[in-house]
């Protein structure tokens, strides 16, 4: 059996974590001959359940496979979760991006950062479904490190990060969205509230159906305004994200009804005298055939059909 | 099937209707199976490990759950970040819990929180972490608003639980 890994120094019974899978125990070190080439195998078996996975030596590295973390590396992670660290990006694909490399390249603090993150942004706004599974798994992992790292019970372990994260005695604090805009300001497009108001202007296209109705005061106002105001007070005024709103017809006797969405309907046919019985129900399927003129001879029952080849026209007698 | 199992006495109509509110809960039978005796040489406040660990003659198939009742106080755990308050224990995806009613007088005084304790601690055994959803019965169970929640999981928690019982089953 070959010494070990190279870079990582693996042994059999070695404690590894296997990114985005977990605590594994080195099963067995193995040379292999695949497509005639001599490999050396590490073969892991994850102590969660037991799922055996076979790894070239040469791609532990860049898969990501690396030792448990020792205590000291735990007692940072306390101390991380236990400071205001940096909160989560509030573009949701940025997030989902980090959050990814975290998991697979962060180790032990990437894990953290994504808990951390992901709970901190929860006191903002519930989390969505699949940021909570995230959540959940990272939470998973960690707790399994750190319960394998510590030597303790899984629960103790979950126990002694939630003391941190959630406070024994204290309600979590409830954040806002300007806690998590960034100094620089290049985020402040992507937050998603500032977003979703901006669409609120006429970019989501809503049936008019599903619009809220306008109040009527604040329309007055701003009639009144458009009226009296000049080129340099239009210039002054913020300018409106979103589509400019639609030029409104001259308002004539009724207003126009709302615009339905979808095909137009049927136009219904006049009601005339004639039309005024209720039509018969229409029958379905082939129509009936239409029956001979009453008075003519009734015609000789037509002999039936036979089927088969036509039968060959005889040769004329007599030649 | 979940089995409580009692360490001290209690009134048989409080743990019925205690009984009933677990399988609404989990979907799974609840039943009384009897009382176990506190191992020898531990006194109050117990050690919740040791207990979950020495206590005997306690009957139970192979993927039951078992939760131990107990009136008197359990001893808060000493981990690395601090000290962790402690109305029960459960190892996370085994098979045995333990929780007690103290600081209430009897399973009727304080049933909401009692109930929430223990379908946390359930939950635990089925392998549900905690929750951040503060009305959730996996929410952490040292938080001040814990007791005053209902004794409910949030959606991702009952669908992972149900999952769960059902791989348990199959």
């Amino acid at each position: 059996m070959p010494e070990g890994s190279a870079a990582l120094q693996l042994n059999v019974g070695d404690r590894v974590v296997y990114p985005n899978q977990g605590v594994c125990r080195v099963a067995a070190i193995d040379v292999k001959e695949v497509a005639g080439q001599k490999l050396t195998f590490v073969t892991m078996r994850r102590e969660e359940d037991g799922a055996v996975v076979m790894v070239p030596e040469g791609k532990i590295i860049s898969i990501g496979v690396r030792k448990v973390a020792s205590a000291a590396d735990v007692e940072e992670i306390y101390a991380f979760l236990r400071s205001d660290s940096d909160k989560a990006d509030l573009d949701w694909k940025q997030r989902a991006r980090t959050n990814l490399d975290r998991m697979t390249q962060g180790g032990i603090l990437g894990l953290a950062e994504v808990v951390k993150g992901l709970q901190v942004l929860s006191e903002l706004r519930p989390l969505p479904t699949k940021e909570r599974e995230l959540y959940d798994n990272a939470r998973h992992l960690l707790v399994s490190e750190v319960a394998a790292a510590l030597g303790t019970a899984e629960a103790n372990a979950e126990d002694s990060i939630d003391i941190v994260l959630f406070p024994p005695g204290r309600e979590r604090p409830k954040r806002t969205a300007a806690e998590f805009a960034r100094p620089g300001g290049e985020d402040e497009d992507l937050d998603l509230d500032s977003d979703l108001m901006g669409l609120e202007g006429g970019e989501l296209d809503l049936p008019s159906d599903e619009e809220p109705p306008a109040e009527p005061e604040e329309e007055a106002a701003e009639e009144g305004a458009e009226e009296e105001g000049s080129e340099e007070a239009s210039e002054d005024a913020p300018k409106k994200r979103g589509r400019p709103p639609k030029a409104k017809p001259a308002e004539e006797g009724e207003p126009a009804a709302p615009k339905k969405r979808g095909r137009p309907p049927k136009p219904k046919p006049e009601v005339t005298a004639e039309s005024a019985e209720p039509a018969a129900p229409k029958k379905r399927g082939r129509p009936p055939k239409a029956k001979p003129p009453e008075g003519a001879e009734p015609a000789e029952p037509a002999a039936p059909k036979k089927r088969g080849r036509p039968p060959k026209a005889k040769p004329p007698e007599g030649e | 099937m979940i089995r409580v199992v009692t360490l001290d006495p209690f009134d048989d109509k409080q743990l019925a209707k205690f009984n009933r509110t677990l399988y609404t809960a989990f979907g799974v039978g609840s039943e009384h199976s009897g009382s176990a005796e506190v191992p020898a040489g531990m006194s109050e406040p117990l050690d919740a490990e040791k207990l979950l660990d020495e206590v005997k003659g306690i009957r139970a198939y192979k993927d039951d759950k078992v939760l131990l009742l107990t009136s008197r106080k359990l001893k808060d755990r000493e981990l690395p970040s601090g000290k962790a308050p402690t109305t029960g224990f459960a190892r996370y995806g085994k098979d045995r819990a333990v929780l007690t009613i103290a600081p209430f007088k009897d399973l009727e005084t304080g049933y909401k929180a009692i109930a929430r304790h223990a379908l946390h601690q359930l939950g635990t055994l089925w392998e549900l972490h905690h929750c951040l959803d503060p009305r959730c019965s996996m929410y952490p169970p040292w938080t001040p608003s814990f007791n005053q929640g209902d004794h409910i999981f949030c959606t991702f928690c009952r669908e992972k639980s149900e999952q769960k019982i059902r791989l348990a089953k199959s």
